[in-house]
């Protein structure tokens, strides 16, 4: 009886093994690549916001180069973990990596980031009785999610929407429970409006709202504003675009209310020329000379390493995207890239491989 | 007594080769199913445990208390109370619901219901659990969340609201919400259970209560009731089972808030809802503690395990003493 149950237990070992064994080697494989041959696939995955940009960027780049590009749409930490393991050949990344991520993602051979899409996020919110279109500004947004603006008609927002006729209904912010390039960017730019929430909240693609209520992508946000009365939250450009949400203006540093679309990333991008360590660029601070430009905006990055055995190919890949791949954007509510990006882009590529 | 046959080489130059080998083989494939299933087990508690190591470490056994999930890079502190505590609060809730509704709905189809209502209420019934997790929680969303703060919780607050649990503002989304959302899911699990344990009660025993002067309602509660006692707590834990483990729906429902809230109205999160929205999406050290609430989860789902074995261990003793004391009695 004992024997048996030991035979059972030996057997059950032998094969924890195995399937373990099975799953390092798989993966040794996989990092180590095919290698060689012009035309090896490029396998990626990350962000979610790019993905509708890469869906269109793959097709079109395997007829052009017989390079078929695989892509996961997992979420940026995703794409920042397994490019950090080396699983795919790049990652992508809504936000750009912290200084902790690159010394990790460091640790077997350096990587570069570089911004190769460029959109905005777009508050939406419902209110019954309220006028469509409200006014807002950064001050009072980060109030709200900060929980000190309860009411639609408080004084803060009485005063950006003079003569409107505000109800007195309760504010529910929704956000993302789940990570987001949107947050990233939202956060980012409550962060650079509000010091209570830069430290309160802080700036990532998930973050620890201190009120509201959290739902899951885009539609999810979509359905808990539509389903609240006296709810706002935010989400993609896109998605804003296609939806049928209630959108609020939202005050740029020119003192203007700018209707968010492409031409408005577009010219919030046009206002800023810095271009931080590690092609870091952010939208969020835009210049009082920044005449409608829209305050949301934001890059998404991809992540690759400088080693690698498909250099060839992802040079022409990411050159392509920087480059002719641009024009699919503006149909997907995307903005092109400005110039000093594709050209500090096209600095960053040539470092591949070399 | 095989062997004794086998042994005899007449019989045994008889035998084919199919035959010969048919006993070997049954032992051989049997172990090597029973070996997989527990090499699956010590796998997966195995991968858990190494992916959770960088926040076991980091945290240790303190994170089961800490009240606080935030993943910003810059603070990066994570703990399970949050969760732990919605998903025993909505769990326990959905059972407080769910297991007397099952045996009612149980006892109305085995004893009480004309012969022609029984198959499609049945039916109907076991489809409740063939509605996908995703479809509920969007049914959620849409349809009972509304209704939870427009209507049931306002009743529950201004009749119940000193309680702190039904005080504070009424939601579509929370606690309560994903409550309901798992009373429905795990309801027509412990009915289909307690239904076949409720028709293995013997006839014999149902028509001496009757003989005796039982009226139904008698009889249900002294014979099909204790008799069923260990199937019914079999079915109930089986129920809280699902309702523990259940992620999508949840997660679509419950709001998604990283800090433990008083009111059943508002926003929390749980175990499995948690992983679920966040997993996919993160890196480092938020994923190790993400595979730890996955630990704490699967020794949450062996302990309910035990506890119900027990249970039913017991109760069955006791069930027969009682049994034996009525007859006694009587």
């Amino acid at each position: 009886m004992s024997k048996r149950l030991l035979g059972v237990l030996l057997a059950a070992l032998a094969l924890t093994l195995g399937v373990a064994a099975c799953g390092s080697s798989s993966s040794d494989s996989s990092s180590s690549g095919s290698g060689g041959g012009a035309s090896s696939p490029l396998v990626g995955a990350g962000s979610t916001l790019v993905a509708p940009l890469m869906s269109k960027w793959q097709s079109d780049f395997a007829s052009k180069s017989e390079i078929t590009v695989t892509y996961g749409a997992i979420g940026s930490g995703g794409g920042i973990d397994q490019i950090t393991s080396r699983t795919v050949d790049f990652g992508a990344s809504d936000a750009p990596l912290t200084e902790e991520q690159f010394e990790e993602a460091n640790a077997q051979g350096e990587v570069e980031q570089i911004p190769w899409a460029l959109s905005g996020t777009v508050p939406a919110y419902n209110v019954s009785g309220a006028p469509k279109n409200l006014k807002l500004s950064g001050e009072v947004l980060a109030g709200i999610f900060l929980g000190e603006i309860t009411s639609w008609d408080d004084p803060a927002i009485a005063k950006l929407n003079p003569g409107a006729s505000l109800p007195s209904t309760k504010i529910t912010p929704v956000y993302r429970s789940d990570g987001s390039g949107d947050t990233y960017a939202f956060t980012n730019y409550l962060s650079s409006v509000s010091p209570a929430f830069k430290s309160k909240v802080g700036v990532s693609t998930q973050v620890k709202f201190p009120t509201g209520v959290g739902a899951e992508k885009n539609d999810g946000v979509a359905a808990a504003i539509g389903q609240t009365d006296g709810a706002i939250g935010y989400v993609g450009l896109a998605y804003a675009v296609s939806s049928e949400l209630n959108m609020p203006l939202v005050e740029n540093s020119a003192g203007e209310f700018p209707e968010p679309g492409v031409e408005s990333v577009e010219a919030a991008a046009a206002a800023v020329s810095k271009i931080g360590p590690n092609n870091e660029i952010s939208l969020a601070e835009l210049p009082a000379s920044a005449k409608g430009a829209y305050p949301i905006s934001t890059y998404t990055y991809v992540i690759v390493p400088l080693e690698t055995e498909k250099a060839e190919e992802m040079k022409k890949f990411i050159t392509y995207a920087i480059t002719e791949g641009q024009s699919y954007g503006p149909e997907l509510d995307f903005a092109p890239l400005p110039k000093q990006v594709v050209a500090a882009g096209k600095k960053a590529i040539t470092k591949i491989g070399s | 007594m095989e062997a004794g046959a086998l042994s005899n080489p007449v019989l045994r130059a008889r035998r084919n080769l199919t035959d010969r080998i048919g006993d070997p083989l049954l032992r051989g494939l049997s172990g090597l199913a029973a070996a997989l299933a527990v090499a699956v087990i010590v796998g997966i508690v195995y991968e858990v445990i190494h992916l959770a190591w960088p926040a076991i470490q980091r945290f240790g056994i303190g994170f089961l208390t800490t009240n606080d999930w935030n993943p910003n890079p810059l603070v990066q502190r994570f703990g399970a109370a949050p969760f732990l505590y919605g998903t025993v609060v909505t769990s326990l809730i959905a059972i407080l619901f769910a297991a007397p509704l099952s045996i009612a709905i149980s006892i109305y189809l085995t004893e009480l219901a004309p012969e022609r209502v029984r198959r499609p209420v049945a039916t109907l019934v076991d489809m409740l659990a063939a509605i996908p997790t995703v479809i509920l929680g969007l049914w959620g969303i849409l349809v009972l969340g509304p209704f939870m703060r427009d209507t049931i919780e306002p009743a529950l607050n201004s009749v119940l609201g000193f309680v702190p649990i039904f005080g504070g503002d009424p939601s579509a989304f929370g606690y309560l919400t994903a409550a309901v959302i798992l009373t429905i899911m795990a309801t027509p699990i412990i009915t289909s259970v307690t239904r076949e344990v409720f028709e293995t009660v013997p006839g014999d025993l149902k028509e001496a209560s009757y003989a005796l002067g039982a009226t139904r309602w008698e009889m249900v509660r002294q014979v099909v009731l204790p008799y069923s006692r260990p199937g019914i707590v079999g079915a109930t834990i089986l129920g809280l089972g699902r309702a523990i483990g259940e992620a999508i729906a949840v997660a679509q429902v419950i709001g998604g808030a990283y800090l433990i809230n008083a009111s059943l109205f508002h926003t929390g999160g749980t175990l499995a809802a948690q992983i679920a929205s966040q997993f996919q999406n993160s890196a480092g050290l938020q994923k190790a503690s993400l595979a730890y609430l996955g630990l704490i989860l699967l020794v949450f789902a062996v302990i309910v395990n035990v506890i119900a074995r027990v249970i039913v261990q017991r109760g069955g003793i006791k069930d027969i003493d009682v049994t034996e004391t009525e007859a006694a009695a009587l």
